[in-house]
């Protein structure tokens, strides 16, 4: 059972999970056997909206790290997201693709992106936040994007 | 014909967001243009406010709520007074069909929010249809 570190900031809630690693920009990045599943955040979400599309990159490609994992169109913004990792994907989440608003409904959950076998975790998972540093500049960058809104 | 004669017709009330705009630029497609005689416009604020009149016309027959968000604050606002839902639309569920029509702008949309409210209120025409029972037969007498 996945537990949340959580923060109320103005009206809106914010949830980080904590058995995961993070980037700033609001990736999240789970290891498990080797495997790693990739979504985004609680936070990420909400800040940019409802998601209109999602589109993944397809299994079997090869990822350096930074190279685009996804990309999201939301009714904001449209994003690029960067891979936290070097590997290639095994399993994307098609449920992602078809219903996007799961990404919104379920961030850590059923809403994930994709999942990508890796062979340099050991190092490149030294360079993600975990959740208590993340929560952190999370609760940050939200009273901001408040204080921009006031 | 059914024994429904008109049809609410419930956009979103949100202020600042463009697809909000759209539910309420399609709103009055539906009923100052293509159905007025088979519409009625609620305006979800005298809902919220408590209005009488309003409140016993949610109450008289069927509503279409045409939701900015995922929130879906038209929606949950007629269930809360009691109203039958004929449908719930969301913009966004049929941005997802006119990709290319992306609304932008909040007092005045783009020519392509335009469009969207456009494809919006043609949803909604049939949703009218199918709610009054009306027949294509009949339509095009």
């Amino acid at each position: 059972m996945t537990e949340y570190l959580e923060t109320t900031v103005d009206k809106f809630i914010f949830k980080v999970a904590t058995d995961r690693l993070f980037t700033p920009e609001g990736l999240w990045v789970k290891n498990e056997d080797s495997l790693v599943r990739i979504g985004v955040t609680d936070f990420f979400q909400q800040r940019n909206g409802d998601i209109a599309f999602v589109n993944l990159q397809p299994v079997g490609k090869m990822l350096e790290l930074n190279d685009e994992v996804a990309s999201i169109e939301t009714i904001k913004v449209n994003l690029s997201l960067s891979s936290p990792v070097t590997g290639k994907i095994l399993n994307i989440n098609q449920k992602a693709v078809t219903k996007p608003e799961i990404v919104n409904q379920d961030p850590y959950g059923e809403g994930w992106l994709c999942e990508l076998s890796v062979n340099n975790w050991a190092e490149e998972s030294k360079k993600l936040l975990t959740p208590e540093q993340y929560f952190i500049k999370m609760k940050k960058d939200a009273e901001e994007e408040v204080k921009k809104n006031e | 014909m059914s024994e429904t004669e008109k049809v609410n017709i419930v956009p979103c009330s949100g202020i600042g967001k463009s697809f909000g705009s759209v539910s309420r630029l399609a709103a009055y497609y539906i009923t100052e243009d293509d159905r007025p005689a088979d519409t009625t416009l609620v305006p979800l604020a005298l809902l919220v406010l408590g209005d009488k009149d309003t409140n016993n016309t949610v109450l008289s027959n069927p509503s279409i709520t045409l939701d900015g968000c995922k929130l879906q604050c038209a929606k949950k606002m007629i269930g809360e007074c009691g109203g039958q839902i004929a449908q719930d639309l969301v913009v966004l569920d049929v941005y997802r069909d006119h990709r290319d029509l992306k609304p932008a702008g909040i007092a005045v949309l783009n020519e392509a929010g335009e469009k969207l409210a456009r494809a919006l209120a043609d949803v909604v025409d049939l949703i009218i249809d199918q709610t009054l029972g009306i027949t294509r037969e009949e339509k095009n007498a």
